[in-house]
C-alpha cells in the first residue's frame, strides 16, 4: 500500500524510496523493547475498500495476529499480520476476482482465499558476491512496518497469461483505489503455485512484475512438465525467481509446514469496521475499473481504446471530462488512447502523470474542429499532438495549422500566377498539385500547414474537390 | 518503625522547606541502607539530584507554577524505559541498553516535576515473584534481610520500605507489584487494564499487564496514579478515559459490602489467615456487610494465567537476537549467532518459560493450551465482572509469608503458586489493592481488594479505611 501515508503501526513514511538507509525508522517499526504499534487507520480503510471490491465477505472487526519466524530483517521476529484461526480475524475471506481476458474480450473470474493486511519487513542488502558468497550482509529497516495487502487466490488459474492478467487486473483495481502505485519500485511481489498433473505444488517466490508472473510460471510448467514425463517427481518445495536468468532456483524443501506460533497480537485490540464501511463502499464503487470500461465502450468506444484508457487512468479521466462538455467520444479516445499517448511514449513521458496531459478544452477544441472539418484528424495528430505531447501547457493557438481563410487568397493569388501548372493538373496530370500545393507552402512563409488540408482547398477551388 | 508519606513531604515542600534537604534525607537513607538491599540497578548521581532540587527550589521562590509532585523521589523498575539511565529489565540480554525514549509514564512523571532518583531491581523480564530471578542480584527484604521482597517488582518495594524513594512504579502482570506490596508492608495499586499506557514498558504479558504505582500509602499511590493514569495515544490498548482524579475521604464501613471469595482466601499459612479475618472482621463489627460466594472457576486461574503469559512472553522476546541489543553472538552463521547471543541473554526461568510458551502456541497444541485458557480467561473474567457489581472482592495477598533467600528457588511450581490470589486481577482486567494490615513474627502480611473496571476510587476509599483501622500508613524501617 505505497499510497498509505505512513506505516502501518508508526508514523514513518509508507513510501520509503530514495531515502537514506534507516532513516525512515522509529522505535515502533525496529521494534524496539517497549514500543507499542498502533493501527494507521487508512491503511484499514483502503484496504477494507478492496475487500470490498472483490466482493469479500468482510468481518465486523478484524483481529492482527502475530506470525513469528526469526530473519534479520524482521526486528521483532515477529510479523504482525492476519491469520482465520487462532482468534485472528483478517480483513476478508472469500470474495472474486472478475477480470478481464483483453486477448478473448471477456470477463474471467478468480475466487480468493484471503486477504490480510501485514507489515512489510525490512530489507537486506548483500555485499560483493551476493548473497551466497558475500561476507556481510546490510539490514536497511526503511520498509520495515510499510503496510502490505496479501491477496491470496483459489487455484482457480489455468494459464500463466492468466495468471498475468489476474495480477495486472488487480493491480488496476488497487491502484484505482488509491491503495498503491504499481509502478514504483517494488510496490508488489507475486507468490506463484504452480501444479502440473501427476506432480507436487511448487511455490516460486520473488517474482516482481506482472511479465515476470507470467514468464516464471511458463519456466515452471515447462521445468515440471519436463521433470515427469521424463519419469521423474514433482516434490512440494519452495523456489526462488531469477529475473536475469528467466529460471527458478530451489530456496528450501517444504516437508512439513513451518510453525509460526500465530496467535493475536495483544498489542492491538479488535478494530471494528462499521464506521469505515460506508466510505469504504463508495470508494470501491466509484473507483471500479470494470464499471468504467463498460461505460466508455457503451458511448461507442472499441474495446482496445476504452482498455487503453482505463489502464492509464489521467487519460480516462481526460476522455470522460471531454465527453461531458460534448466531444465526440469516439474522436476524442482515439485521439487520447492512441495518439496522444504514442506521442508520450515516444518522447518517453510519463502517461500516468496527470501533467503529461493537455487541458480538457484543448481536447473538446480540438476534437470540435476536426469534426467541423476546420482541420483533418491527420493535421491534428501530426502537428497539434508531438507539440502538445512536448509541453501539454503551450498555447494551443500557437501550435495550431495556419487557419484555411488566411490561406484562400493565397491560393488564389497561387492559381492565378501558376496558370500553367492548373492547365496540367486540370488536364490530368495528378503530381502538378503537388507542385500546387508546394506553392501554396512557400507563399505562407514554410508556416506549419496541413498538405492534404491545402490540397483540399485547392480542389475544392478547382471545382474538383468533394 | 518509620512512618513517612509522599504527601506529607510534598506539602512540606510547597510550604518552603527546601528540596535539596529532601534529596540529602533520602539519599542517608540509600546510603544507610542500599548496600545491604540492593534494590537499585541504577542510581542517578546524586550531584544531578541536588542540581533537579535546586532548581525547582529556584522556581518555588520565583512563585513559579511547579507541577503536582514537585520534588518526590520516584524510584522506576528498570523494565520501564528511560533516557536519562539504562534500562535493563534485569536481564544479561539488556545489560547496558539505553533507551532513545522514554516511556509514557516517565514523561508525566517529568512534567509534574517528579525526581527519578533510580532503576529498580526485578525478576529478569518481570518473570518471577522473588526478585532473586534478577540476572545481577537478588534484592533483599529490608524488614528482614534474610528474606525475598516478594516479585517481580521487588526492588521497588524495597527501595519504598528502607526509605528510598518516595515513589515508585512497578509493573503488575499477575501480581508483581501487589505481591512485594504484602511483603514489604507497602501500598501497591493495580490499575483497570488500559488506565495506564504501557508504552515504554518492556512487555512480558501484554494481555495481563499495567504499570503499577507504588507507595507507603493509600494516599501516595491515588497521587500516583493521577500523574500516570489516563489515555495515551501511543497505546491502543490504553482506555479513553482522561486523568483520573481522586476523592481522599476513607469509604464508610456501613454500607460497605465485602464478598469474601472462598477460593482467594482460603488456602494461606495460619499467621496469614489469622491477619486477614482480624481486618475482615472489624470492618465486619463496624458495619460493613460481608457475602461468602465461591467461583469455581478460580481453580483454573493459575494455569490459565501462566499459559496465556508464557504464550506471549515467548513472542515479546523473541526480539532479542543479537543485533539491537547487547548480548551478541559470535558465530558466522546467522542461526547459531541468534542461539549464542540467547543462550548468553537469558536465565534459566526465562528460558523456561519461552519453551513453555512456544508449546502452548505450537501447531497441534495450541489449541489445547493457549486457545483454552483464553477461553477460561474469558469465563473468569465474566464471574467476577458478575461480582464486582455489586460488592469489592476481599482476597489474600500472598498464601505465605515472605520466604527466605533461596527458599522456593528450585522448585518452579511452589514460585508459581505464589501467585494464586493475584492472577485473578489480571486475567479480569480489573483494578487490585494490596496494603499492610500488620506483622507476624516481624514480617508483613497484607491484604487484597479488588474492585470492578475503573473504580479504582472505591478501592482507594476503602484503602483509605482500613489505614485508619490499622494505623499501618507510611510504615518504613528504621
Ligand atoms: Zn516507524
Amino acid at each position: 500500500m505505497t499510497e498509505a501515508g505512513s506505516k502501518l503501526f508508526c508514523n514513518c513514511k509508507a513510501n520509503y524510496r530514495g531515502m537514506e538507509p534507516n532513516t525512515n525508522v522509529c522505535p515502533v517499526c525496529i521494534g524496539l523493547p517497549g514500543a507499542l504499534p498502533v493501527v494507521n487507520r487508512k491503511s484499514v480503510e483502503l484496504a477494507l475498500a478492496a475487500s470490498l471490491a472483490f466482493s469479500c465477505s468482510t468481518p465486523e472487526y478484524i483481529v492482527f495476529t502475530r506470525k513469528h519466524y526469526f530473519y534479520p530483517d524482521l526486528p521483532k521476529n515477529y510479523q504482525i499480520s492476519m491469520y482465520e484461526r487462532a482468534g485472528g480475524v483478517p480483513i476478508c475471506r472469500g470474495g472474486r476476482v472478475r477480470y478481464l481476458d483483453i486477448h478473448a474480450w471477456e470477463w474471467k473470474e478468480c475466487r480468493l482465499r484471503r486477504i490480510n493486511i501485514e507489515e512489510d519487513p525490512g530489507k537486506t542488502v548483500y555485499g560483493e558476491g551476493g548473497i551466497l558468497r558475500s561476507a556481510e550482509a546490510y539490514v536497511d529497516y526503511n520498509r520495515s512496518g510499510v503496510p502490505l495487502l496479501e491477496i491470496i487466490t483459489e487455484p482457480d488459474l489455468g494459464s500463466a497469461r492468466e495468471a498475468r492478467q489476474l495480477v495486472e487486473y488487480v493491480l488496476l483495481v488497487l491502484e484505482y483505489l488509491g491503495v498503491t502505485n504499481p509502478r514504483l519500485e517494488g510496490a508488489f511481489r507475486v507468490d506463484a503455485n504452480v501444479s502440473v498433473e501427476g506432480g507436487e505444488r511448487v511455490e516460486v517466490k520473488n517474482i516482481g512484475s506482472t511479465l515476470d508472473v507470467e514468464r516464471a510460471i511458463n519456466y515452471e510448467i515447462m521445468r515440471q512438465s519436463a521433470i515427469l514425463s521424463s519419469g521423474g517427481k514433482v516434490e512440494r518445495e519452495t523456489r526462488h525467481w531469477d529475473a536475469e536468468r528467466g529460471s527458478t532456483r530451489p530456496l528450501r524443501q517444504k516437508e512439513q509446514e513451518e510453525d509460526y506460533l500465530y496467535f493475536p497480537d495483544p498489542d492491538l485490540p479488535p478494530i471494528f469496521l462499521r464506521e469505515m464501511v460506508d466510505r469504504a463502499r463508495s470508494l470501491a464503487a466509484l473507483n471500479d475499473p470494470s464499471a468504467l470500461f463498460a461505460q466508455v465502450v457503451e458511448l461507442g468506444v472499441s474495446k482496445e481504446m476504452a482498455w487503453s484508457l482505463v489502464t492509464t487512468r489521467p487519460a480516462l479521466e481526460l476522455f470522460l471530462q471531454s465527453v461531458k462538455r460534448g466531444a465526440d467520444p469516439q474522436l476524442s479516445a482515439r485521439l487520447i488512447a492512441v495518439d496522444y499517448k504514442g506521442e508520450l511514449r515516444e518522447k518517453n513521458r510519463d502517461p500516468y502523470d496527470p501533467s503529461s496531459w493537455p487541458a480538457t478544452e484543448y481536447v473538446t477544441e480540438l476534437v470540435r474542429l476536426v469534426k467541423e472539418g476546420v482541420y483533418t484528424y491527420d493535421a491534428v495528430k501530426g502537428i497539434v499532438l508531438p507539440k502538445l505531447a512536448e509541453n501539454p501547457m503551450v498555447d494551443l493557438k500557437s501550435v495550431l495549422p495556419q487557419r484555411a481563410e488566411n490561406l484562400d487568397s493565397i491560393i488564389d493569388e497561387v492559381l492565378k500566377r501558376e496558370e500553367r501548372a492548373v492547365k496540367d493538373y486540370l488536364s490530368g496530370k495528378a503530381q502538378a498539385m503537388n507542385y500546387l500545393v508546394g506553392a501554396v507552402i512557400k507563399a505562407t512563409g514554410k508556416k506549419a500547414l496541413d498538405p492534404r488540408a491545402i490540397r483540399e482547398a485547392i480542389e475544392k477551388r478547382l471545382g474538383r474537390g468533394s | 518503625m518509620k512512618s513517612r508519606e509522599a504527601w506529607q513531604e510534598l506539602e512540606k515542600i510547597r510550604e518552603g522547606r527546601d528540596v535539596v534537604g529532601h534529596v540529602e534525607e533520602v539519599l542517608a537513607r540509600v546510603e544507610k541502607w542500599e548496600g545491604e538491599v540492593k534494590a537499585y540497578i541504577s542510581l542517578e548521581i546524586p550531584e544531578l539530584l541536588r542540581q533537579r532540587g535546586e532548581e525547582l527550589e529556584r522556581r518555588l521562590r520565583k512563585g513559579e507554577k511547579v507541577g503536582k509532585l514537585a520534588g518526590l523521589l520516584v524510584s522506576v523498575k528498570d523494565n520501564i524505559c528511560t533516557t536519562a539511565l539504562p534500562t535493563t529489565a534485569g536481564s544479561r540480554m539488556l545489560d547496558g541498553y539505553v533507551s532513545p525514549y522514554n516511556a509514557t509514564v516517565v514523561e508525566r512523571l517529568l512534567a509534574e516535576d517528579a525526581i527519578v532518583i533510580g532503576k529498580t531491581n526485578l525478576d529478569e523480564f518481570a518473570m518471577g515473584s522473588t526478585t532473586e530471578l534478577s540476572a545481577f542480584w537478588p534484592t533483599r527484604n529490608p524488614w528482614d534481610l534474610t528474606r525475598v521482597p516478594g516479585g517481580s517488582s521487588g526492588g521497588s518495594a524495597s527501595s519504598l520500605a528502607y526509605g528510598g524513594a518516595d515513589l515508585s512504579l512497578g509493573s503488575d502482570t499477575g501480581g508483581s507489584a501487589r505481591l512485594p506490596a504484602a511483603y514489604t508492608a507497602t501500598v501497591g495499586l493495580k490499575p483497570t487494564y488500559g488506565l495506564v499506557s504501557r508504552y515504554g514498558l518492556i512487555p512480558y504479558g501484554n494481555s495481563l499487564e499495567q504499570i503499577s504505582p507504588m507507595a507507603r500509602s493509600v494516599r501516595d499511590v491515588a497521587l500516583l496514579l493521577e500523574v500516570i493514569g489516563g489515555w495515551d495515544a501511543r497505546d491502543a490498548t490504553s482506555l479513553r478515559v482522561g486523568s483520573p482524579v481522586f476523592s481522599l475521604e476513607p469509604a464508610e464501613a456501613r454500607g460497605q459490602k465485602i464478598c469474601l471469595v472462598k477460593e482467594m482466601v482460603e488456602g494461606a499459612e495460619e499467621p496469614v489467615e489469622k491477619l486477614f479475618w482480624n481486618v475482615v472482621e472489624k470492618l465486619s463489627s463496624e458495619g460493613a456487610e460481608l457475602e461468602e460466594v465461591r467461583i469455581p472457576v478460580l481453580s483454573k486461574a493459575l494455569p490459565t494465567y501462566y499459559t496465556i503469559a508464557f504464550a506471549e512472553a515467548a513472542s515479546n522476546l523473541a526480539r532479542y537476537a543479537g543485533i539491537f541489543y547487547p548480548s551478541k553472538g559470535s558465530s558466522g552463521i546467522w542461526e547459531e549467532y541468534v542461539g549464542e547471543a540467547r543462550a548468553k541473554g537469558f536465565g534459566r526461568e526465562v528460558k523456561r518459560r519461552i519453551l513453555m510458551g512456544v508449546y502452548a502456541l505450537s501447531e497441534g497444541f495450541r489449541d489445547e493450551f493457549y486457545v483454552a485458557a483464553t477461553r477460561v480467561r474469558r469465563a473468569i473474567r465474566d464471574e467476577v465482572l458478575k461480582l464486582t457489581r455489586r460488592c469489592i472482592i476481599a482476597a489474600q495477598a500472598s498464601p505465605i509469608l515472605p520466604p527466605r533467600i533461596g527458599e522456593r528457588l528450585d522448585d518452579p511450581l511452589k514460585l508459581y503458586y505464589m501467585d494464586m490470589y493475584t492472577v485473578v486481577a489480571n486475567l479480569a482486567g480489573v483494578p487490585a489493592l494490596v496494603q499492610p494490615i500488620g506483622f507476624s513474627h516481624g514480617l508483613p502480611v497484607g491484604i487484597q481488594w479488588i474492585a470492578g473496571p475503573l473504580e479504582e476510587q472505591k478501592l482507594i476509599s476503602l484503602g483509605l479505611l482500613v489505614e485508619s483501622l490499622t494505623g499501618l500508613a507510611g510504615v518504613m524501617v528504621d
